[in-house]
This record gives C-alpha cells, structure tokens and sequence, in this order.
C-alpha cells in the first residue's frame, strides 16, 4: 500500500451485500457492547411491486467530514480532526451535552445513556481503527468485507477509482461520488445505482454547515450577553411594575378603608 | 435485543481467564508455550496464531489475535485460497462460539427425565466409562448395527468412521440427504465426482444460478468471485421463488414456480440439442448418451415449459441461445441445497448436462481433486471388521445409487421409528443437531423414545443434547487440533489458538479414549493430536513446528488437478454419462425426464426455506454477536396475498402442515411470489440451554413434511405445504 496522507473509505452500493460482516468485525474488534453498534445499515431495503423489484443497501458510520459539525458544536473540545483523516473522540473532555448528536446531519455519534459520570464516555462512534490503520492493517470493516463494497485506501487515489468505476460502467452508476463534495467533503465516500437520499443521506450542499455555524457560534457569547442583559431588563421591569402594581393596591385598599 | 451477556458479565468472564493465565504462568500452559517457541506469541502471551475457521463447512483460513490468552480477534488469513483475508459474519462472531456463556465444559450425565434438562457434571472417566459400557450393552444385546452414529463434514471424520465401522455399525448418518445429496449423485453418474470446481476467470461471461443464494450462503471466496464477476459485467440469471439478496444483484430475476425448475432446464435441453447450439466436437469426444438425450428432451419445447414455471417461452428461448452464445464461458451452478423436490434428482442432471452439452470443461468447472488427498500419511490401522447388517437408511437396499458416506439421513430416523427392518436402540450423535435439521421433528423425538441411549457431543447443550443421556464437551475450533487438510498444492492446519475452556476435549482424543474402551484401540493408533498430525506429514518432509508456525505449509508433490492431456472420467464408461446405463439398470430413467411435482391445494402455501449470513444451519443462534445482528425470524408473505387474506404485517400467525404446527410473526413483503411463504430455519429451539437463542422464532423442522426423492435419496424440503392464518 502506498502511503497514506489522508485515510479514507470508498463504499460500493453495487457491491454490498448486506451480509453485515462488517457490523460483526467492528464490534469485535473495538469491543462494542452487545447492544451498540457503531455501524449502521441504512437505505431502501426492498422497493417496486412484485415482479419488479429492487434492493438498496448502505452500510455507514462515521464520515470523518472534512469540517465535523460534532467538533464545531462541543463546547469542550472533545473532538480532533486529524490531518490525515479520522474524527476522533476523546471521553475524558466530554460533558455529555449530545450537541455533536444534534449537528452531526449524518446521526452518526451515540450517547450512551447506560453510563453515569464516573464512567466515563457518553458518546460512542467510529474511530477509524487507530490500532489497525497506524499498524499497517485496513480497518476492520474493511478488511472483512467479503464483496469489496468497503475498501480503504488514500482519499484522492479512492475519490478517482470511484470517479473511473463510474465511468466505466455506464449506465450502472449515479454520476456522483457523494461525500467528494459533500458538507465540504468527507472521508466516508459512497458510489451508488440508487439515488443517495433513497440511501439515507442528506442532500447537503458543498459549503459545510459549520461555516454557517460557526460563524453563528462565534456571536453565540456576545449574543447571549447581550439577550441575558435585556433579559436581566425585561425581569427588573417586571419587578419594578409589580412592586408599583402591589403598592396602589396596598394604596387603592387604604384609599378604600378610609 | 434479548438475554445477552451484559457488559459486566463479559468483563468477569475476561478477568476469569486472566486469572487462570495467572495460575498457567507458573507452569505455562502447552498452547501458549509452543506459541512462544514459534515466535506467534510475544513473552506477554500477546500475538498473532493462524488457524482455520469452523463456522461452516467452507474453512476460510484464520489469523487469531490472542492477548494475554484470550482470543480477541479474527482476521481472514490473506494467503488461505478460502479466505483470501476476508471473512463473512460467522467467521468474524467465532470467537463468540468459543466465548458462549453457555458452553457446556464439563461431560454431563443426565438426572432428570429425558427433555427437562436436568444433568449432573461428571469426570471424562466417568462419563466415557458409561459411553463404552451402555454401547457394548447395546451390541451384546441386539448386535453392533443396533448403535446409529451420525457425524457431518468435519476434519475428524476419518476418525469418527472408524469408531464407527471398526465397531461394526453399518449406521452412518450424515446430513447431506438435508442439503445437496441430488447435486451430488447428479454429478457422480454424469461426471464421477461428487462437485466439480468452479473457475470464475475474467472471461467467464454468463452464469445461471438456480436456487444457489451465493449471495446469503455465503461461501467467502465463491461469494467474492461471483459478486467480481458481476462487477466485471458477466451476466447473472437467476431462478428463485424469492427475490433474495443475491436476485437484487443479479442480471435477470426469474421467479419460478417451486419445483418446477426441472422443466425450465429440460427446456433449456430442448433448444440447446434441437437448435444444435451445443458444443459438437465436445460431445462427441466427451460424451456418451446424446441419442438418448435427444430423443427425450424433444418433448420439452419451451411452450411447454412456460405455463410449469410462469417464465414465458420466449425467455426460456432467449436464454437458451444467450447461454449456448457465450459457452464455453457460461456456468450453470448446481446450487447446492437443491434437493427441494422429489424431482430435483432429474433438475440437477439436467444443470449438469448443459455444462457437458456447451463444452465448458476446463473452462469454468474441473476435478476438485477432493479433500482425502494421498499426499499425507495417516497412522496405521486394521482392516474393518466385515459388516453383513442392512443400513438402516435403506442405503444401498432402497437407494440403490446413493453413495454409503452420503446416506439417507430422514429414513434412518424413520426406521428408528419403525423397527424395520430392525430396531435400532442407541445413537451417537458428534456436532449434530438432528432434532432440528431433520423434517418432522414431532417424528425425531418419537425416534428418540425408541432408543435406550442417546450421546451427543458437542460444544453447547444443543436441542439434540438436551434430549440425550450423556453430553461430551467437545473443544471449540480455536481450543483444539483437527485433522490436516490439503487444499490445492498447500496444506492447512487448525490448531489451538487458546488452551480449551474447562475439560473440553477435541474430537481426536474423545474418539480414540472411546476406541479403546470399546476393544477398537487399533484403529486410533496416535499418542495425542500432535502425534496424529506428524503421523499425517511424516510422507511430506514437512515439520509440525514449520506448519504450526506459518498455518500452512507448501505440498512438495502437489497433486495436478484436471490437467491432463486426455480428458477421462470416473463414471462406468470414463466419459461424461449424458444417459447413464447404471441408473437405467436400477429402474430409474438414464436420462433426465419430467416428473410433475406436486402442488399445494388452494388455500395452501409452498412452504419455503433458505439461508441468511448471519447463521449456518442450527448451530449458530445462540452466538451472541450473530444474535445481535440478525433479523427478526418472521414468515415471508407477499403483500398482495396478504391483503387478501386479511393478514397486516407483524400479525402473529399459525402455518399449519400435515405433520405440525407453529406460531410465529408475519413479514409482508412484495420479495415472495405469492403462492410461497418462506422461513429462516435455525429457530424455534426446544433447548434451554441456549439462553440467547431460546423463546426465538419458530422451528421449519417442526412442520416440515419427510419427502424422500428415490432416486438421490435427498429430502424434499421445499415440498411441505401449509396454510396460514391469523392467531
């Protein structure tokens, strides 16, 4: 393999067979719970009526985005986009707020409502396999998936195999590699015969939503000062009234005793 | 998400064997020890050990990641032809089999009535001790053919038929009479051999695929070259009353009326031979037969065939032209659980002779070679004992053509039940689970009440296990060593990546402490596994320590297989039997012939059934990491038929046979024609001793109906026809 500078998936919806090897793999291999899961199987299942039928599947999870909205939105900082790739997660900085679960447009980070505090980690989600992919291993998904639908290799070199698969199919493939472009692209890149949305994925556009966010989140603290000071107002005004309104009541009940 | 190990008890069992890696470092235990010396292990028992999947019967090549004496990985070994460094979701859950909570790791001696499940632990002295004495009772009594011993498709065979045959039973059941035992008497009397391998080169062009779900049956390596091929642009048809996984990838989808698939290829047959489509030069040089075959499939014009199988006479036409046009790089697949209908004898000759008819030999099929290779040793042994009792499967009495090692599982059972033509009183059972894979299973039950004895090894208290008397705890895959296997020019070994669990024992040391209890001690001549397989490599010049270390080792004499200038065959005639003289000479028809089979009435249902990734047959439901990615178990029923009959998804249902009767919930999809419902089976267990798999789904072998084609001997599985209604 040649070297890597940014770590990738390419997921082949023609080839995948929905047999879930890679569902077994990834829980093997990074211990998941038996009742978690860090990939997902998404997509139309069976459409058309009898005799004209048609099948879909999608394995996903984490998308590795370019710009991760899970790391825009944390407000500690429990999230790192390397350079080569992986999102990555760390469970001593998370506070469990779930905002990265909210963000994320995929629903790809999990939060572990079985864990307290003491515990440790909320959120669960793909890491990218560290131990296998810095050791010269695909990850584990990968490596298992018996139909090459999941291959991993350097973000450029899969972005043009996909981009030539396409070509040299005509006719089998939609004409987009989805996540080149994507929320300002991602590391989880997916070629298809049935249209992405019918997949389960979002039509976003190539600007990633956390610009638009983040230019939001960076007039977040002074928006909220400002909202806290009028509202800090509103509340002294209502006091003062109150106090006025009690006062001619306490007034008009002596005006009336006399 | 039901009765899993919860994270805190996957912990303790963690910290459990933590703890006797602890006690084992003073005396290090033998596994991790010759580990080490081969450099698999570091000084931390932390490491990497190639072995061989179990999880069915396709044995992918295994790489083991071990730390601190627990298995915590599987990876598909990269240079295992079976593998090629992937694995499906079985393999990946192995080492859940070996982890099940309910393991079963001591022998056990029954203490309740039979099927309450009640047994107390015993030693391995104890409980063979009762084996040896209850058996030899038993042959003292009634004679040796009296004990029935059943086994299927594992490395230890070889062994287990010497406990069987040295003892003098003539009772050998295996359950390929369940899965493809018309496949395999289709090949022998046209080609003489069992299966030819299939080559999916580049150029392969067109492939049909009758019933063959490759794409849910997942045999890795096959899986991986059918799916390329299809990538590549090679054209898929494929017949099938479902629309599965692998009909969503294919070509071409052709729904077609169960059982009537014979008079699709017969039509096939018609245009290939009438157009003159076939492979001249090849036929005449290859063959023998075509006259004969010409003159009956004359009779089978695809406007006959069409109204049989709903698949319009054009189609047919068209196909037969398309798959004569892309010969000799066209493969008709022979499928392999086929034995559907008691006609499907005749539907597998008919898939073997189009292969013949295009020519396509050593082109996409060869000579397998087959797995009992001459290029290893073996220990020493006598000769069998002479044995003069009839089997009871009616092998060769009743089923004339049926290879011995193949059998007929379900008449066996039957005549367990009916005494004839004599009453059978004990049953060894290794890595079975008849009570489930057998039809009928009220019937199996009454068998077992016939018997004076019944011991089942196994790794779990399979269902099999929960009716039995005395259970022996086999080692697991990854706790033992098994016989070596050649495959190709390589020979693989599966070895122990962890030291067994409890007193489990593998099969190589059961049988031989049986062997020699029961007088027979010469036919297991090794002091230990180790010893066994050196005595297999001593021809070989190969060292154990050589193959332990690298998982395999290269053949220095590699049998060539299907290279040989002249084509010969193992049949009667050496040449590819298109009218085979031995079967006409038993009665049966020496071509293939249609044979209508039969319907359900009105308000029935075909009841169908088929394989999903995520198990093998009925021994893998209780695996915790397949369990947690399978589906729910429910009956597949079109949409359309459903609503006429009232029926919504989910409904709980009953489906009625003539032989039984279950509940279970309704999967309304438009994927089903709509005269089938069609179930998972592996469900339903009777045994409480599963703890994740019982209370699951609903058991096919409960309603499954024994039909028996009498020429393969296979049982009609898609023959069972029921009705359904809303509980």
């Amino acid at each position: 393999m040649t070297e890597i500078k940014h770590h990738a998936y390419l997921f082949d919806a023609t080839r995948c067979i929905d047999c879930r090897a890679c569902m077994v793999a990834c829980s093997v291999e990074n211990n998941i719970e038996m009742d978690k899961t860090r990939i997902w199987v998404a997509g139309v299942g069976i459409k058309g009526e009898y005799p004209e039928l048609q099948r879909g599947t999608m394995v996903y999870h984490c998308m590795h985005c370019d710009h991760p909205d899970c790391m825009s939105a944390c407000p500690v900082g429990a999230y790192t986009k390397a350079e080569d790739g992986p999102v990555t997660y760390n469970p001593d900085l998370c506070i469990g707020c779930r905002y990265c679960m909210n963000a994320c447009p995929f629903g790809v980070p999990h939060f572990d409502y079985d864990k307290g505090i003491i515990e440790g980690a909320f959120i669960d989600k793909c890491t990218f396999c560290p131990q296998r992919i810095y050791n010269g291993q695909e990850p584990a998904c990968v490596q298992t998936c018996p139909t090459d639908a999941l291959e991993y290799g350097d973000r450029e070199e899969l972005i043009a195999r996909a981009h030539a698969r396409i070509a040299d199919h005509p006719g089998r493939y939609i004409d987009h590699v989805y996540g080149e472009k994507e929320n300002g692209g991602t590391s989880y890149l997916i070629i298809s015969h049935i249209p992405f949305g019918e997949l389960g994925l979002p039509n976003l556009p190539a600007t990633p939503v956390n610009e638009v966010s983040e230019k939001v989140m960076e007039i977040t603290i002074p928006f909220a000062l400002g909202w806290g000071a009028i509202l800090t107002g509103v509340a002294a005004g209502v006091n003062l009234y109150n106090k006025k309104k009690e006062k001619t009541a306490v007034e008009e009940k002596a005006e009336k005793s006399k | 998400m039901t009765k899993t190990v919860s994270r805190r008890d996957f912990l303790k069992l963690g910290a459990a064997s933590v703890g006797a890696l602890a006690i084992g470092q003073m005396l290090p235990p033998k596994v991790a020890r010759a580990a080490w010396d081969n450099g698999a292990l570091n000084a931390d028992g932390d490491g990497h050990i190639s072995t061989m999947c179990e999880m069915c019967v396709w044995r992918c090549g295994l790489i083991a990641k071990v730390v601190k004496g627990r298995v915590v990985k599987l990876d598909g070994n990269p240079d295992h032809p079976h593998s090629r460094g992937n694995l499906c979701p079985r393999g990946q859950s192995g080492l859940m089999n070996t982890y099940d909570p309910d393991r079963v790791l001591t022998p056990l001696i029954r203490a309740g009535k039979r099927g309450e499940g009640i047994f107390r632990p015993a030693t391995w002295e104890e409980a063979l001790d009762l084996v040896a004495n209850k058996i030899l009772e038993i042959k003292g009594k009634y004679g040796a053919e009296a004990m029935v011993f059943s086994s299927t498709h594992n490395l230890s065979q070889p062994l287990f038929e010497n406990l069987l045959y040295a003892f003098g039973s003539p009772n050998y059941g295996t359950q390929r009479s369940l899965c493809f035992n018309a496949m395999i008497v289709a090949n022998t009397m046209t080609y003489g051999m069992e299966e030819p391998a299939r080559i999916y080169d580049d150029k392969l062009k067109y492939i049909l695929l009758t019933g063959r779900n490759l794409l849910e049956a997942i045999s890795t390596s096959e899986t991986h070259d059918l799916i390329m091929a299809i990538d590549r642009g090679a054209k898929v048809v494929y017949l099938d009353p479902r629309y599965t996984k692998t009909a969503s990838k294919a070509t071409e989808w052709l729904p077609v009326k169960p059982g009537n698939d014979l008079a699709f290829h017969l039509a096939l047959l018609n245009v290939i031979v009438g157009e003159n489509l076939y492979n001249r030069s090849f036929v005449e040089k290859n063959t023998i037969g075509f006259d004969e075959l010409k003159k009956e499939v004359h009779r089978y014009t695809p406007e006959w065939a069409a109204p049989l199988t709903g698949i319009p006479a054009e189609t047919i036409s068209r196909i037969a032209h398309e798959f004569a046009q892309a010969a000799p790089h066209a493969l008709a697949h022979n499928g392999w659980r086929t034995s559907n209908f008691i006609n499907s004898f005749h539907t597998q000759r008919a898939i073997t002779i189009l292969n013949a008819l295009v020519g396509n030999w050593n082109v996409v099929l060869q000579d397998a070679g087959g797995e009992e290779s001459g290029t290893l040793g073996a220990p020493s042994q006598p000769a069998y004992p002479r044995i003069s009792a009839l089997r009871l499967d009616g092998v060769p009495w009743k089923y004339p053509v049926v290879p011995f090692k193949i059998g007929v599982f379900q008449e066996l059972r039957d005549n367990i039940v009916s005494g004839d033509p004599y009453q059978a009183h004990g049953w060894f059972i290794s890595r079975q689970n008849p009570v489930m894979s057998l039809p009928d299973r009220g019937k199996t039950l009454k068998a077992f009440e016939k018997l004076d004895f019944i011991v089942t090894m196994d790794i779990i208290l399979n269902d099999t296990a929960w009716f039995s008397d005395v259970i022996l705890p086999e080692a697991s895959y990854l706790e033992r060593y098994d016989p070596l296997v050649p495959i190709g020019d390589k020979v693989f070994i599966r070895q122990p990546v962890i030291e067994p669990q409890g007193d489990a024992k593998s099969a190589l040391w059961v049988y031989k402490q049986l062997g020699e209890r029961l007088g027979i001690g010469d036919f297991f001549q090794y002091a230990d596994e180790e010893d066994y397989l050196r005595q297999q490599l001593a021809p070989t010049g190969i060292s154990l320590e050589e193959i332990k270390a690298k998982g395999y080792a290269e053949l220095r004499e590699a049998p060539h297989a299907g290279e040989s200038a002249e084509l010969n065959w193992n049949t009667p005639s050496g040449k590819i039997e298109l009218f085979s003289e031995t079967l006409a000479k038993v009665g049966f028809p020496g071509v293939p012939t249609w044979e209508e089979p039969p319907q359900p009435a009105e308000d029935q249902f075909y009841l169908l059934t088929g394989k999903v990734a995520q198990s093998t047959q009925f021994g893998t439901q209780n695996n915790q990491l397949l369990h947690k990615y399978s589906d729910e178990p429910r009956l597949w029923m079109n949409s359309k038929t459903a609503e006429n009959l009232g029926l919504a998804n989910e409904d709980w249902v009953e489906v009625t046979s003539s032989v039984g009767q279950i509940h279970t919930r309704l999967l309304v999809t438009q994927a089903i024609r709509p005269d089938c419902v069609y179930m998972t089976p592996g469900y339903g267990h009777l045994s409480k001793g599963l703890k994740t798999a019982f209370g699951i789904g609903a058991a096919d072998s409960a309603v499954h109906v024994t039909y028996t084609d009498p020429i393969s001997g296979g049982q009609a599985l898609s023959q069972t026809f029921v009705t359904v209604k809303k509980v």
